[in-house]
């Protein structure tokens, strides 16, 4: 059986958290592909390689926590992830390998290398998936459209090797003991590898924020672009002093056009929140907006539109014009 | 310099993908500085691959300042992912010199963001996909450009052209398209190609599409309808409930 290969995330010299929920993922899939295998699933091998100038404590990391094989991969000193530099260094490998998955998280560094490997790789690439399971022999892929109103589900035409890149926070890591017993196997990259290099990695930058505020406040009123116009913030910000202790967020959009200030970004590329109640007025719930709140006690969302992904993710779903609702209740305050 | 525009037009609402008019005001701005005026030292291409109506994006492509237009009429699949747009796309941009390809983030409809990395790839060039910022002319063939990155972070490198970047969202604030370019716009030719003829064999998508579903509820999603003074009442009884006020 072919194995399932996961490329880890490093950043900074250590290993990100949604490297476990892909090796969940492959868990799901190996589970799945059980019955191609007739039943004989530990036949079926998951294989991570980590990426890094000093991988080997990763590595063991990897191995101590999941028990899986792990490629402990040196890459040179000064060299740091581009999507080229990942492409020359992981197309080699996987051609060894001979894998039928490679599971990539979904994040920034995943959706810019893998659908370029994939190509090389003459690969089929499946982009965000949020949801694998099986009809028969048949594996389905599911992964969000239409602003993630929908979910597309997709089956492969043929035994191809397919890239994943996987939506994160939806395959959750289970804790339990490791049973299989992988290895370390140690492979360094050698700097000259013949292609000439085109990027150039330079620095990382931290946009300076103060987050705080949304982090701590136990009732956030968040504003999106069902707002209409940037002078109507105002009764956005006089609902939100109708509570006690709340704090007033907007999804990207808003901060994009200049409406407000970066500080109040909820979302993957802004804060991640889990007040008591999250107030969304007027935000449709793009997945990255969703994955920066998800965590909250409970959700409100007022937005005219019911079949906005907001609403299959809150506990009350106020279905009204956002700007006549808060006036309403300004007044009934 | 030649730079190359890919846009799409949407399934859902027939426009211009939001992503790809940032794609399109970026070429047009490093038009505005670098080229002189009236002249065509910087051309701006746009190309779009779709069935007939998408000629549309192009027209307003070029109410926003586009030199020059390239429709690839494709046939009628049902579902057309990024691999084999990008096939497409390759085919007639790999007969250009283009020194650099934008396109959006991601389309607005399929939300795949593969176009721009799969083309690169096909055309053998340098990509940086989330770019936030961009900058030319400090030191020549290089593109220096700011990836965005989860929780803040951002990733500076430069980039040799010709290039691929694909554009985030907040990069710049998208031109309107002027009425006087309109004008000149619907005297404007576009080469159009056929996809049949770009390939002996068309590209066909590997995977194939079982169903399209709602996504899973992750929560209750209580439906509160009726007048405002009801809903008004409704939720403020939600948040008594609750212990939220």
């Amino acid at each position: 059986m072919k194995p399932i290969l996961i490329i880890a995330e490093v950043m900074d010299g250590s290993i990100r958290p949604v490297t476990w929920e892909l090796i969940a993922a492959a868990r799901v899939i190996k589970e799945l592909m059980k019955n191609n295998v007739g039943g004989k699933k530990d036949s079926l091998k998951i294989q991570v390689i980590v990426p890094a100038q000093n991988p080997l404590p990763l590595a063991k990391k990897i191995l101590s926590r999941t028990g899986v094989d792990v490629l402990a991969l040196q890459i040179p000193e000064d060299t740091a992830y581009t999507s080229e530099a990942y492409k020359n260094w992981l197309s080699p490998l996987v051609r060894v390998c001979d894998p039928s998955h490679i599971l990539v998280a979904h994040t920034s560094q995943g959706r810019d290398f893998a659908p370029g490997l994939a190509v090389r790789l003459e690969a089929i690439s499946l982009a965000g998936v949020n949801k694998i399971c099986s009809d028969g022999d048949l594996l389905l892929y599911y992964r969000p459209v239409l602003n993630n109103t929908r979910n597309m589900v997709l089956g492969l035409e043929s035994d191809l090797l397919v890239v994943l890149t996987l939506m994160p926070g939806i395959f959750f890591p289970r804790v339990s003991k490791v049973k299989s017993c992988g290895s370390i196997t140690f492979k360094k990259i050698c700097r000259w590898s013949g292609q000439p290099v085109r990027m150039v990695h330079q620095k990382i930058l931290k946009q300076e924020n103060n987050h705080q505020i949304l982090k701590t406040a136990p009732i956030i009123v968040a504003a999106g672009r069902g707002i209409g116009e940037r002078s109507n913030l105002e009764y956005v910000f006089r609902f939100a002093k109708c509570f006690l202790a709340s704090a007033v967020a907007a999804s990207r959009p808003l901060v994009d056009m200049g409406w407000i200030g970066y500080d109040h970004q909820v979302g993957i590329t802004g804060a991640s929140v889990a007040p008591r109640l999250y107030i969304a007025c007027g935000i449709s719930g793009s997945s990255q907006h969703l994955a920066g709140m998800k965590e909250s006690d409970w959700v409100v969302s007022i937005n005219k539109n019911f079949q906005a992904p907001i609403c299959s993710n809150a506990d009350l779903c106020i279905v009204a014009d956002v700007l006549p609702f808060i006036l309403a209740f300004l007044e009934r305050e | 310099m030649k730079i190359l525009v890919c846009i799409k037009q949407g399934l859902d609402d027939g426009k211009m993908s939001r992503f790809d008019e940032f794609a399109l005001e970026e070429a047009l701005a490093l038009k505005d500085k670098l080229g002189k005026p009236g002249s065509l030292d910087v051309v701006v291409d746009v190309i779009t691959a779709g069935p007939v109506h998408a000629v549309a994006v192009l027209k307003r492509a070029f109410g926003m300042g586009a030199d020059r237009g390239i429709h690839i009429i494709t046939r009628d699949i049902g579902y057309m992912p990024a691999f084999v747009t990008a096939s497409n796309l390759a085919v007639v941009a790999g007969r250009q010199d283009y020194d650099l390809i934008l396109t959006g983030i991601m389309s607005q409809d399929m939300m795949e963001g593969q176009t721009g990395p799969m083309l690169a790839e096909f055309l053998g060039m340098p990509c940086a996909t989330a770019v936030v910022k961009s900058k030319m002319g400090t030191v020549p063939g290089i593109v220096r450009v700011e990836r965005e990155m989860e929780n803040g972070y951002k990733d500076c490198l430069d980039v040799h052209l010709p290039a691929v970047l694909t554009i985030q969202a907040g990069i710049n604030i998208p031109r309107y398209p002027s009425l006087s370019k309109m004008l000149v716009a619907a005297k404007k030719s576009i080469t159009t190609l056929v996809e049949e003829d770009l390939f002996s064999n068309p590209v066909s998508p590997k995977e194939f599409l079982v169903a399209i579903e709602y996504p899973d509820q992750t929560r209750a999603g209580q439906r509160l309808d009726g007048s405002l003074d009801d809903q008004v009442r409704q939720f403020q009884s939600f948040l008594q409930e609750k212990g939220l006020v």
